[in-house]
């Protein structure tokens, strides 16, 4: 690692040692429109030269600091996943597209039967691949993004409050998602969304500890779910909105994350073996998601070229996928949106 | 008219050094000095490019001449620091980056690399406060830049 950057002590140690333990090289960038939460474009993933962790330019101090410290613990997993000979991530083919589209349908289709305003048939099967990549990405993101975090927790306490911080925005950004699009989506998906995120800031609120990170404190819709009575619950028209409904699985979601991550010891000897059962333990935890919310078969797990691979052929497999489920309907409604 | 071409040179020079493009911005950045050697605003920006592209020792220099033209000019204090920091001189980077937040409060840079120097000497309590006013001042900083960004 080359840079004329200044880092606080904690993380040049741990650039270091990744570097040294990956035998690879970490490049830091700065720049003007990146994403707040910073981006890793890694050689286990895309076929390059030399890591590089891209971060927003206005972040000079600990911000930076606390950008590369995750995407560091990320390369680390990453790294030595790949080094065992069993990196994956989360994939799509041809087949899984069709079910998960085709499941997608099904469920709007039911949501669709209760609304008074319809959404244009058009619209709606444009919706239904949005919905599937969205999860796939989701799959692909979050529950790294929790591990990742306790890890930076555990290993670099000079970087809490920076973290705090850092970790709060990003719930906010990841709660208002979808938001704009609540009326359209099905009702299932936008409720598995927010669950997901839920039982991630829960999980994180713990394990910080911040419970001003608890979604039913910072979430305005959720605020109004804070210590309600099993009576309440069981009477109040609020067991009917999303919002409450998202609660309801956000809280079986976080017992699924916090049962396997409840078990690693997050100071452990930071070895390739120690980060290749990390990354063991995000692989069980993201399958048992997707079991939650029965998309195990929409999904499969394979090496990051075969994902690559399919983001260059989803518009083939979306059509394909759509082609098997409306037949030759969808021939010409395709052919007036294109 | 020779300071006011100056400015402007260093006007183009700064606008090639924010995207990037070192070699054109030094070029404009020497034409300045040429013009105007009394300016210490033309050794601070030619200091900190030289930072940019790895040459902290000749930026350390250009600091040293942009603080003798004026004492109290803080940005070049704070460059100072992180050049002596970069050149592992933690002291010196420790005293610089101190006079550049005690002249400016509000300077980012400033603060940090006077907690990353600390921490080097192993002042660590010391290291995070100054940690603490770096962080507090660059949330300030991200929530603008995120305001300006949904402005846009």
């Amino acid at each position: 690692m080359k840079t004329e950057m200044p880092l606080s002590k904690p993380i040049r140690r741990f650039l270091n040692t990744t570097e040294e333990l990956l035998d690879t090289e970490i490049s830091l960038l700065r720049q003007p429109d990146a994403e707040p939460g910073g981006t890793l474009v890694d050689i286990y993933t895309y076929d390059i030269e030399r890591n590089v962790i891209i971060f927003p330019a206005q972040y000079i101090g600990l911000l930076k600091d606390f950008i590369i410290a995750k995407h560091c613990t990320n390369l680390m997993i990453k790294g030595a996943a790949t080094k065992k000979g069993e990196y994956k991530v989360c994939s799509y083919t041809e087949d899984s597209v069709y079910r998960g589209l085709r499941q997608i349908y099904l469920d709007a289709l039911k949501d669709e039967a209760s609304k008074k305003e319809k959404l244009p048939v058009q619209k709606l099967i444009q919706l239904l691949f949005i919905l599937f990549s969205h999860f796939n990405d989701d799959v692909n993101e979050l529950p790294w993004n929790t591990i990742v975090n306790a890890s930076v927790y555990h290993r670099m306490p000079k970087i809490r409050k920076t973290q705090l911080y850092h970790v709060m925005k990003e719930s906010k950004n990841d709660m208002d998602e979808m938001m704009e699009q609540e009326e359209i989506i099905p009702r299932r998906y936008f409720v598995l969304n927010k669950a997901m995120f839920y039982a991630r800031d829960m999980f994180l609120a713990k394990t910080l500890p911040a419970d001003e990170l608890m979604p039913v404190l910072n979430i305005p819709q959720m605020k109004k779910f804070n210590h309600l009575e099993v009576k309440e619950m069981l009477t109040t028209r609020w067991t009917h909105t999303a919002w409450y409904q998202s609660k309801v699985f956000g809280d079986n979601m976080l017992e699924i994350i916090d049962k396997p991550l409840s078990q690693v010891d997050w100071n452990g000897e930071p070895t390739l073996d120690y980060y290749y059962d990390l990354y063991k333990v995000g692989i069980n935890l993201s399958s048992n998601l997707l079991s939650y919310m029965t998309m195990r078969d929409w999904y499969v797990w394979e090496e990051p070229k075969h994902l690559l691979m399919a983001h260059d052929h989803k518009e083939e497999y979306e059509k394909k996928a759509l082609k098997r489920i409306f037949g030759d309907l969808i021939a010409d409604s395709w052919g007036d949106s294109t | 008219m020779t300071v006011k071409e100056a400015v402007e040179l260093l006007r183009k020079g700064l606008s090639y050094a924010r995207r990037t493009k070192f070699k054109e911005a030094l070029l404009y950045y020497n034409k300045a000095l040429s013009l105007d050697p009394n300016n210490p605003e033309a050794w601070y920006l030619r200091g900190s490019l030289l930072i940019d592209t790895g040459k902290s020792k000749e930026a350390l220099l250009d600091c040293e001449k942009a603080i003798a033209l004026d004492q109290n000019y803080a940005p070049a204090w704070s460059k100072k620091g992180l050049a002596f920091y970069n050149l592992e001189k933690f002291e010196e980077g420790l005293y610089a980056s101190t006079r550049a937040a005690s002249l400016n409060g509000n300077d980012v840079n400033a603060w940090y690399i006077k907690g990353v120097c600390l921490d080097e000497l192993g002042r660590s309590d010391e290291a995070q406060e100054a940690y603490g006013k770096s962080l507090e001042l660059e949330i300030i900083l991200d929530i603008e830049s995120e305001k300006k960004k949904v402005g846009r």
